[in-house]
């Protein structure tokens, strides 16, 4: 009797209340009932219920690590920053892991509402670092730093020097090699300082991967210095006559051959020379240049390219001269392809009325 | 002389609207007239300049506190700060009637908003806004943090659910005032949360831990409204602040107080945390007890 009460009191769940047997509660006195089961233990993170308690856990860490730095800069007075001290702080730029990074760095699914949310209190915790950083608190900074470490992309110095150039690297010797084009051409130049004294002739030689047979001289023409300056002003500035510049010889070969034979027409020898002029370095350097594809047009282009990023790379100073002249831009201008229906890219065929 | 010139300021604000600019900034400007502790507007550049910089407003801020004795006693730890309800919760012994009037708790909705469950626990109406009672809100929030102590003093789980912007930190607060036995959803509580918890926490969490919680404090009930039928669903006693368009019976111990106040939410919230600390101190108390019995039985087990 006893053993079949143990079994419907163990299974109330199942209603055998109301179908068992009625038992008079005297008999139920001695009966023996199951151990009430240990309870289970409960859930670790307080923000379990919200169902993203990993994100939640993360996000709660980061807003009061902000609370605390805020406290920690209002304290030293840093903080409410002045808008004339906001002026001098360096420019933020942070590179945040992606959505699907962060959702694999935080075990949790994120919405794109979420991230955004995550995101401003990352950058908020950004603008105090570097507001630690500039007022000189370094071990506050670095700490800031280390959290933040956590949540940049790894490739962060790769993705910011995107649409920067690359820096033009000097060989052992002090060459800069850059590369210039121009319609179809493509020019390969080495450019190196050239040595000053003519005793040095012999080390040049050496150095320089132009081979110096015969130095031809690219003596540019100068405007010939009058003694009186310029005709028909007796006084004032313009009447002074401007010091000579005293240009040294110097080689540029191109594709082993010299300039002046290279390009037979003066205008090409213009263009290639125009650089030097612009920049102000007529006989600073030697160019050795590789150019082939196009006509003589497009090579002495892609030449002048070339020369130009060169000496930009010796003499960063001259970079701003060069870029105002646009001679370090690539001239974008190709030939246009030809249309049907038309004899060439734009000239149509004779109109015929009938 | 200086208080003239704001004299002379502020009476021409009020004579003329195209001044309204310099009235709002009359008190700056005085201060900027003062070449006394006055910052440089120059940006700083190197780490002297930020070092100086720092200095300056130190010196300016111990200048303001070495007069500030001098002058009225109230200083700002014994003034009210908009911050206190939410760090410096009441105890439930301590609630007063004026404490939940001046946090507005009295103001329920609009007269055709009323539902009709709410009858007993109104005051009147005015102006078309019902009036709570707070003669009946006082003892019900007391039973409430009753049901709170007792709850934690069991080793019961408390969820409190605030799931609007300025409920966020109310909650979190709440929550960690608990400890162990505390927990918060400061944002919306996703469906399925007690219903559907194999799907949500994943089978093992859902065998091996305690998800149902032993109590859920509601602090906003008309957006939670499948919170509280997933807790009706679960078994889960629930206590909630309804106002005057909310039918009482939805939560088993309900408060009925203005929802949509901040300061009654974080004072609520504070209250009944507060109770639950209370009772998590209870229940730490026993465990310690029955931890130390057992310690002893041992001990008398090993010598035997």
């Amino acid at each position: 009797m006893n053993i079949a009460r143990q079994a419907a009191g163990g299974a109330l769940r199942f209603r055998t209340y109301a179908t068992a047997a009625y038992v008079p509660p005297a008999s139920l006195e001695g009966m023996q009932r199951a151990r009430i089961p240990p309870p289970k233990p409960k859930p670790e993170s307080s923000t379990f219920y919200t169902g993203r308690a990993n994100y939640y856990d993360q996000l709660l860490a980061l807003e009061s690590a902000a609370k605390q730095t805020r406290s920690a800069l209002q304290q030293l007075h840093l903080l409410p920053l002045p808008q004339f001290a906001q002026q001098n702080l360096p420019p933020l730029q942070p590179v945040w892991k992606s959505k699907v990074d962060l959702a694999e760095l935080m075990d949790a699914k994120l919405t794109t509402s979420r991230y955004r949310r995550f995101v401003t209190q990352l950058n908020q915790l950004n603008e105090y670092r570097r507001l630690a950083e500039v007022a000189g608190h370094t071990e506050l900074a670095t700490r800031l730093q280390r959290v933040l470490d956590m949540f940049e992309r790894e490739n962060k110095e790769a993705i910011l020097a995107r649409g920067k150039s690359k820096p033009v690297k000097f060989d052992e010797f002090g060459r800069s090699y850059t590369v210039g084009r121009r319609k179809e051409s493509a020019a390969r130049v080495w450019v190196i300082a050239a040595q000053p004294a003519p005793g040095e002739q012999a080390a040049s030689s050496l150095v320089a991967p132009t081979s110096a047979q015969s130095p031809i001289a690219e003596v540019p023409s100068l405007p010939s210095a009058a003694a009186t300056g310029i005709a028909g002003f007796t006084s004032g500035p313009l009447s002074m006559s401007p010091a000579p510049i005293k240009v040294s010889a110097t080689n540029i070969l191109i594709n082993n051959i010299p300039l002046a034979d290279y390009f037979p027409h003066l205008t090409d020898r213009e263009r290639i020379v125009r650089p030097f002029r612009v920049a102000g370095l007529l006989g600073a350097f030697n160019v050795f240049a590789l150019v082939r594809g196009g006509g003589s047009t497009g090579q002495s282009g892609a030449l002048a390219l070339g020369i130009a990023k060169g000496l930009a790379a010796h003499v960063p100073e001259v970079e701003p001269l060069l870029r105002k002249a646009k001679m370090l831009k690539r001239d974008p201008r190709m030939v246009e392809r030809k249309k049907t229906g038309r004899a060439k890219a734009r000239k149509a065929y004779t109109w015929v009325k009938r | 002389m200086a208080l003239s010139l704001l004299r002379q300021r502020a009476a021409s604000a009020a004579r003329c609207a195209r001044h309204a600019s310099a009235s709002t900034s009359v008190a700056p400007r005085a201060r900027q007239n003062s070449t006394f502790g006055r910052v440089e507007e120059a940006p700083p550049e190197t780490s002297e300049d930020w070092t100086n910089f720092q200095l300056k407003r130190a010196e300016y801020q111990s200048l303001l506190e070495n007069l500030g004795q001098y002058g009225s006693s109230q200083t700002r730890e014994n003034t009210f700060q908009p911050h206190h309800s939410l760090h410096r919760p009441v105890a439930p012994q301590d609630i007063t009637l004026s404490a939940l009037l001046a946090s507005g708790a009295h103001f329920g909705h609009s007269q055709k908003r009323m539902n009709p469950n709410f009858v007993p626990y109104a005051y009147g109406i005015r102006a078309g806004i019902t009036v709570i009672d707070l003669d009946h809100t006082l003892p019900l929030l007391r039973r409430a943090a009753q049901v709170v102590r007792g709850v934690a003093a069991r080793g019961g789980s408390v969820v409190f659910v605030g799931t609007r912007s300025d409920l966020r930190s109310a909650v979190r607060l709440a929550a960690e005032r608990m400890g162990k036995q505390g927990y918060h959803v400061g944002e919306r509580w996703l469906p399925g949360t007690l219903t559907n918890k194999v799907h949500m926490f994943g089978p093992e969490v859902a065998r091996d831990e305690q998800v149902v919680p032993d109590l859920v404090v509601f602090l906003n009930p008309i957006p939670n409204i499948h919170a509280i039928r997933e807790c009706a669903l679960e078994h889960v006693p629930t206590i909630g602040i309804v106002d005057s368009n909310v039918d009482p019976r939805v939560v088993m111990y309900p408060i009925p107080a203005n929802d949509e106040s901040t300061r009654t939410a974080e004072l609520i919230a504070g209250l009944l945390s507060v109770a639950g600390r209370e009772g998590v101190a209870i229940h730490e108390e026993q465990q310690a007890k029955i931890a130390s019995r057992r310690a002893a039985r041992h001990r008398e087990q090993h010598i035997a």
